[in-house]
């Protein structure tokens, strides 16, 4: 202490005391800890809610789990026989919904031009005058509507109490469904005398032929179906699954053969392959007795263009043999005749077969709520713009952004003096009405819901409303207290949606009695009893009708509308959606159209040029994009593209030119595995048995470094790529678990997506001689948790390493961002955050809390989801008890409806994880590089016998 | 012995060319000191960017995780190549032509390097935590990853600035002793700053001998391993294309055919404004030129035998990679490099050509922009063509990048110009050492 004097001692303990009592102030932060927590709630401990999905018309059971007050998560129920566990994307972008940042946040009513916030009280009060007002002398509103979606339990039920008390008019109420199966529905109709749509059993189906319609993706019941036709294909005999139609969608990605047609010329195909089927000549056995009078009604032959008789003779011989099969179409968008035709052909098909109560079941769909017909839908718009509609009441239906111009509902819709809107997002048909009621999201309501029959789903909220929303059936109720309409007296739609579930599951089987069994069926929502497939015997009269029905394609390009699992082209998709690029074309953020290779050239267009398209009903612009797999007549738009209304329905003929413009597409994903062999294929008669090596075939040369111990745990995954489907539920169940920030288009053009998993899709043997040939594959991209990890020892700071649990760690907290890692990293997998992340208000409250969110400058990678292995960890131990096998399962294996990936611990000799990676199929990704990776990817069956 | 006159006269000449160089500045240097300065504003604003809102102000993407920033960092590391080799290496082969030269490469090198050295802190995600790259005691006992070519680059590089920068002062010793003792004021103190108390002893001059031998045999083999650490940042990867037991001798001399011809590119501009023909003359830029006209040619062989070696066995991903660089996205940036550095230095075999400034001048820029183009197609091809082709993208470099590239010539010409200025740009001891040598042989061939 020699420098230091007393003085000096003085002065700097003084400056240093005058520095601490002023130090700058910071913002307060209150941690009050609540006096009376709210039962159950126990801060980092998730509480899990069942409820059902109403994303489509499907009704899959899920379970959201909620933390802290605030849903992070959907998840499949596992006790629901539909999902099955299972939830695609857009069910798993329902919690989007939920948050979206536009969302109304209380009801509006019209003042002027704009619609202005209001108090609950005031809008009803308002409501009720207006109806009042309208009423007449015998108390009813004679010009009231009411135009909901399908709602198949107790608010179509108080809808059609309040809409019959108020007016005598039939279907008053007319339900929209634009996406709902129209054509199969008029099929039925029309064959078995019931507008019904068929509940499929692929799992029995040992052949499927698909008429254009997507039901690994979006068609009828797509993760049900998808778990089905991939339990069978991982069966003994493989199904063998064919695709009719003009453009290779994902699920047709997945078929064995494509049969390529002109758009239109399904029919045909169906038409012939009937003719084949009851031809005596050919023999098929066990056909129904009806075939001979099928056989005289059918039209002369004439084969569709560009197939072949050996073609269809192959087909006929392939489902006279493979019994019981599928055949399923059309396509959704599928309209007119043709497609009704289409469909009775299938259902035809379908029933000569016998696969009628085997594989396609009738008899099972809800009777409670089935969508009108389109005709009925354009009868109500007439109806208004005659200026009959008085009152109409808009329940999450958007007449005028959904239907094509030509059905000029915004001419119709201006016409009507009163327009009471509930919704959650105010779509371009609330922009006409005169109260804006803001509906509670599916998971703040409760309700219940029959999506078939046999089966009950209890929608019970999973967090308290985030805004000052109120139920549309209770608002109904309400109007109809002020009203005092006769017949109504619920006055609370939850005890009303209480007694109607209760009698419903009492007739379903479910034991009711005690409080205690009540909440059994609560904490299980869903409530499964038994009905049968009923049998239909077929109208014979009806045949004439459609099988004298001819579709001539023209010679030119004609419009065909394909639906895709995500919603890049849908300006009002959730982020998630639109973000994730569709997995055929690779695009995000925006519209577009597809040309075929031979029509791109011929037109001198390149991918990203801005096409005029024009048909008789209307214009518009799209930019092109090329896909292999598309018939060169065909000019395929996505049935989400807003720009899809102005040319109309599909089929429709459209003249294409260039505009000369181009527009900065975001298109991601190079179109070739440049015979790099990454997605491989195994011949069926050249499949392996059994493999010692664990997928390890490459050999390998030793390494320098002794390989990790694992004393533990070996967490390891397999991919089938035989039953993945490519339909990306896995991708947004990611974004969802991992706290993934949406980027926007642009960082999308400039390949700055931050996905942790991606579909890699890439088209195969493409020749210009031979397109129907053209192959797509898939291959699910992630870390593959390398035993010898490129990524690891270019880290200069160890920010990336190896961890006891065969886990390639990302410490993001000592990530200084160099970005070797990633360079270094074979499979591309590691994402870099480029700014840092925006999450606009609220969706910050979906954030997982379990895991952090990145700042910019570091890289961030697929954890296997670390946090859920801790979380099953903990359970386990909590229960003294090792882990169980099949117990561990990241976003990515839960959510999968084709159950294609296996997760477990390759320690454990019992784990499913194991005997798949010894499967003979099972390959590792870049053997060459010698990664030793964790996942095992089992290779697509080739095609095989017929 | 008397000092014959025209040995006087000599020591006056480099005397007199020497402290001219020293004169008070002319509006020309200022000009090009301030567009220097302007340089590196404009460098600054744009790494200011990238700070504030992220990578995303560059062009980079994935799969193309490093670009200009990390061309720009080899380059410069290359350019800082020539002096020592200039100064150590041809010192211990007693090459006389380097006389003339080595001071102002050694300048060129200490600069080079300060100016590589930032580009790792530059391009990384979250540079304020560049430090971390550095074995520096801490209570949490973090360490890092000796087996990262990152973490060897920055020994690497850190010592090579610390030896060069060291080999710079002791040369300057004598010199700036000299000029101090030819000034007054400020300048003198200035001066004696850089002479470190030198007196001129014999004692003195000993010992700078031994010191200055034992520097260049220490600097000898760092010229070879610096660059060869900055290789293997490409060659331990496992990146087609970059993925080469060949990359070591290769980058060693891309980096001398790179520094002499930024040496040859600076010294004909200089000895003509700064009237130093008489001290580096044209048989010194004929010794460079035959320098350039080698190292192009092991970097000829280099690319050949790297194409060779793609092409050979067929269909695989390297292969993949090279005939993407050659022919891909940017085959114009491939070809105008094979013209820089393979073609143009041929010409150097024709005596006229060497002898011709305007010759000289034009090879060697060709050059300096062909080196560049090299490490920009080096890395960014085999990035934009990795293994998996799903991912296979593109790069464009975006305004920040140039930015910071052009804040990086306006950073390492600001300080050259002061040292042009400020301090003998050549050595005038040994150059009067060589004259007075000179002397002495001529006297003992007439004796």
């Amino acid at each position: 202490m020699s420098g230091m004097g007393r003085r000096f001692f003085l002065k700097i303990a003084s400056a240093t005391g005058a520095a601490a009592a002023c130090s700058p102030s910071h913002a307060p932060e209150m941690l009050v800890p609540l006096l009376n927590p709210p039962e159950n709630m126990v801060p980092g401990k998730p509480l899990f809610y069942r409820t059902v999905c109403r994303g489509c018309g499907a009704g899959c059971g899920v379970t959201a789990r909620s933390r802290e007050g605030r849903v992070v998560k959907l998840e499949g129920s596992p006790d629901d026989p539909i999902g099955g566990g299972a939830l695609c994307a857009r069910g798993q972008a329902e919690l989007q919904s939920l948050y979206a940042p536009d969302r109304l946040r209380g009801p509006l009513v019209r003042h002027g031009t704009e619609l202005v916030p209001v108090p609950w009280a005031d809008a009803l009060a308002q409501v009720g005058a207006l109806l009042g007002k309208l009423r007449g002398a015998d108390g009813f509103v004679h010009g009231l509507r009411m135009l909901s979606r399908c709602e198949p339990g107790s608010t179509g039920a108080v809808q059609k109490a309040f809409v019959s008390a108020l007016t005598p008019a039939a279907k008053a109420r007319v339900v929209f469904e634009p996406r709902d199966l129209v054509c199969l529905r008029a099929a039925n109709t029309q064959l078995f005398g019931k507008a019904e749509l068929p509940v499929l059993d692929l799992s029995r189906a040992r052949a499927v032929v698909s008429f254009g319609a997507d039901f690994l993706e979006t068609w009828l019941s797509p993760v049900e179906q998808a778990r089905t036709f991939m339990a069978a294909r991982s069966g003994a005999d493989r199904p063998r699954l064919t695709w009719v139609g003009p453009r290779l969608s994902m699920s047709g990605a997945n078929a064995d053969d494509w049969l390529r047609v002109r758009p239109g010329d399904e029919l045909q195909v169906a038409i012939e392959l009937l003719r084949w089927l009851v031809d005596p000549a050919n023999r098929v056995a066990h056909l129904a007795p009806e075939a001979a009078a099928i056989r005289a009604a059918l039209p002369p032959s004439r084969m569709p263009q560009g197939i072949s008789p050996e073609q269809i003779a192959h087909l006929g011989g392939e489902l006279s043999v493979r019994r019981p099969s599928a055949l399923l179409g059309p396509a959704a968008l599928a309209s007119g005749g043709g497609g009704t035709a289409l469909a009775a052909a299938v259902q035809l098909t379908n029933f000569v077969l016998g696969n009628l109560g085997k594989t396609v079941l009738l008899g099972l769909s809800s009777e409670e709520d089935a969508p009108s017909a389109e005709e009925e839908v354009r009868g109500l718009l007439e109806e208004a713009r005659r200026g009959e509609v008085k009152a109409l009441f808009l329940h999450r239906a958007d007449p005028l952004g959904k239907l094509p111009a030509s059905a000029r509902a915004e001419e119709a819709l201006r016409k009507v003096p009163l327009i009471v809107w509930f919704g959650e997002r105010l779509d371009a048909t609330a922009r006409l009405a005169q109260f804006a009621l803001a509906d509670h999201h599916a998971l703040e309501s409760f309700g219940d819901l029959e999506p078939r029959k046999g089966i009950l789903e209890l929608q019970q909220p999973a967090l308290s409303p985030l805004w000052d929303t109120r139920a549309s059936s209770q608002v109904l109720l309400d109007l109809a207290a002020t009203l005092a309409l006769p017949g109504i007296v619920d006055k609370d739609f939850h005890e009303l949606s209480k007694s109607r579930w209760q009698a419903a599951a009492k007739a379903l089987g479910a034991e009711l009695d005690s409080p205690h069994a009540q909440r059994n069926v609560q904490a299980r929502g869903i409530v499964v009893g038994r009905a049968l497939a009923a049998a239909r015997p077929l109208r014979l009269e009806a045949l004439p009708w459609f099988l004298g029905t001819r579709v001539s394609p023209g010679d030119g390009l004609q419009l065909v509308a394909f639906a895709t699992t995500l919603a890049s082209a849908d300006p009002e998709a959730p982020g998630w959606l639109r973000e994730v690029p569709d997995a055929l074309t690779g695009v995000s953020w925006s519209s577009w159209a597809e040309l075929s290779p031979i029509t791109a050239q011929r037109l001198g267009v390149k991918a990203g040029n801005l096409l005029a398209l024009r048909t008789e009903e209307g214009a518009t612009e799209l930019p092109a994009v090329i896909n292999p797999a598309l018939h060169e007549g065909a000019v395929a738009v996505p049935q989400e593209a807003p720009e899809l209304r102005a040319l109309g329905a599909m089929g429709r003929a459209v003249r294409v030119e260039r505009t000369g413009k181009t527009f900065a597409l975001p298109l991601t994903g190079h179109a070739s595995q440049e015979g790099r062999d990454l997605a491989r294929v195994v011949p069926r008669d050249e499949e392996p048995k059994h493999d010692h090596d664990h997928g390890h075939k490459h050999e390998r040369g030793g390494t320098l470094v002794p390989p990790h111990e694992h004393p533990k745990h070996r967490w390891a995954m397999s991919i089938d790529l035989d039953k993945c489907t490519g339909c990306q539920a896995c991708v947004v169940a990611c974004y969802a678990e991992n706290n993934l920030p949406v980027v926007g288009p642009q960082a999308a053009r400039d390949g700055r997506l931050m996905a942790w998993l991606r579909i890699q899709r890439s088209f195969e043997s493409i020749s210009p001689a031979a397109p129907a040939e053209t192959r797509i594959a898939v291959l699910p991209s992630l870390c593959q948790h390398c035993d010898a990890a490129p990524c690891e020892p270019v880290c200069p700071v160890y920010a990336t390493y190896h961890t006891p649990e065969g886990l390639n760690a990302q410490v993001y907290n000592r990530c200084i961002g160099t970005r070797y890692c990633a360079n270094n990293c074979p499979y591309d997998v590691r994402v870099f955050n480029w700014a840092d992340p925006v999450f606009v208000e609220p969706l910050q409250m979906q954030l997982n809390p379990d895991v952090s969110v990145r700042s910019k400058g570091v890289m961030e990678k697929c954890t296997f989801c670390v946090q859920r292995i801790r979380y099953a960890e903990g359970v386990a131990r909590g229960e003294g008890r090792e882990v169980r096998d099949g117990e561990v399962t990241p976003a990515c294996v839960q959510t999968c409806p084709a159950q294609a990936l296996v997760f477990g611990d390759a320690k454990d000799p019992q784990a499913r994880v194991v005997s798949q990676q010894q499967d003979g199929r099972a390959y590792r990704l870049l053997e060459e590089v010698n990664t030793l990776p964790a996942i095992a990817y089992l290779a697509r069956r080739g095609g095989g016998e017929p | 012995m008397s000092v014959p006159v025209a040995v006087a006269e000599r020591m006056r000449s480099i005397d007199k060319s020497a402290e001219d160089t020293q004169q008070a500045p002319g509006l020309g240097w200022g000009a090009l000191v301030a567009l220097a300065v302007a340089c590196i504003a404009i460098g600054a604003y744009s790494w200011s960017l990238i700070i504030r809102f992220g990578m995303q102000y560059t062009g980079l993407n994935r799969p193309v995780g490093w670009g200009v920033l990390i061309t720009d960092f080899v380059f410069w590391v290359g350019i800082a190549h020539s002096g020592t080799l200039i100064s150590a290496i041809l010192f211990l082969f007693r090459a006389r032509f380097r006389t003339a030269v080595y001071r102002a490469a050694e300048a060129m090198t200490v600069f080079g390097v300060m100016t590589a050295g930032l580009f790792p802190i530059i391009h990384l995600g979250r540079p304020w935590y560049a430090f971390w790259i550095l074995p520096y005691p801490n209570q949490r006992h973090l360490q890092i990853n000796f087996r990262s070519p990152l973490v060897w680059d920055a020994f690497a590089i850190s010592t090579y600035f610390c030896v060069s920068a060291m080999f710079l002062l002791a040369g300057l010793m004598p010199d700036a002793a000299a000029l101090r003792d030819g000034s007054q004021g400020l300048r003198r103190r200035f001066y004696a700053l850089f002479a470190m108390g030198w007196r001129g002893t014999a004692e003195e001059w000993r010992h700078h001998g031994r010191a200055y031998l034992f520097f260049a045999a220490f600097a000898t083999p760092l010229v070879i391993s610096v660059h060869s650490v900055v290789s293997w940042d490409f060659a331990v990867s496992i990146v087609p294309g970059w993925h080469s037991t060949l990359f070591p001798p290769y980058f060693v001399a891309g980096a001398i055919l790179s520094g002499v011809s930024m040496v040859i590119t600076l010294l004909i501009p200089i000895r003509r404004a700064m009237k130093l023909e008489g001290l580096i003359t044209m048989q010194h830029l004929d010794m460079l030129s035959r320098l350039v006209l080698l190292t192009s040619l092991i970097v000829t062989y280099s690319y050949s035998t790297e194409f060779l070696l793609a092409l050979r066995g067929g269909a695989s991903p390297e292969r993949d990679t090279l005939l993407y660089r050659a022919t891909g996205a940017f085959w114009p940036l491939f070809w105008l490099m094979v013209l820089g550095n393979c073609i143009g230095p041929l010409f150097l075999f024709l005596k006229r050509v060497r002898g011709s400034l305007l010759g000289l001048f034009a090879v060697c820029a060709l050059v300096n922009v062909g080196m560049w183009l090299e490490r920009f197609n080096i890395v960014v091809s085999s990035l934009e063509h990795n293994r998996i082709p799903f991912d296979w993208g593109a790069y464009h470099p975006r305004l920040a990048e140039i930015g910071i590239t052009v804040g990086s010539f306006g950073w390492f010409f600001f300080w050259f110009l002061l040292f042009l200025k400020l301090l003998p740009s050549v050595s005038i001891a040994e150059l009067k050492e060589e004259a007075a040598h000179d002397h002495h042989q001529e006297a003992a061939h007439a004796a």
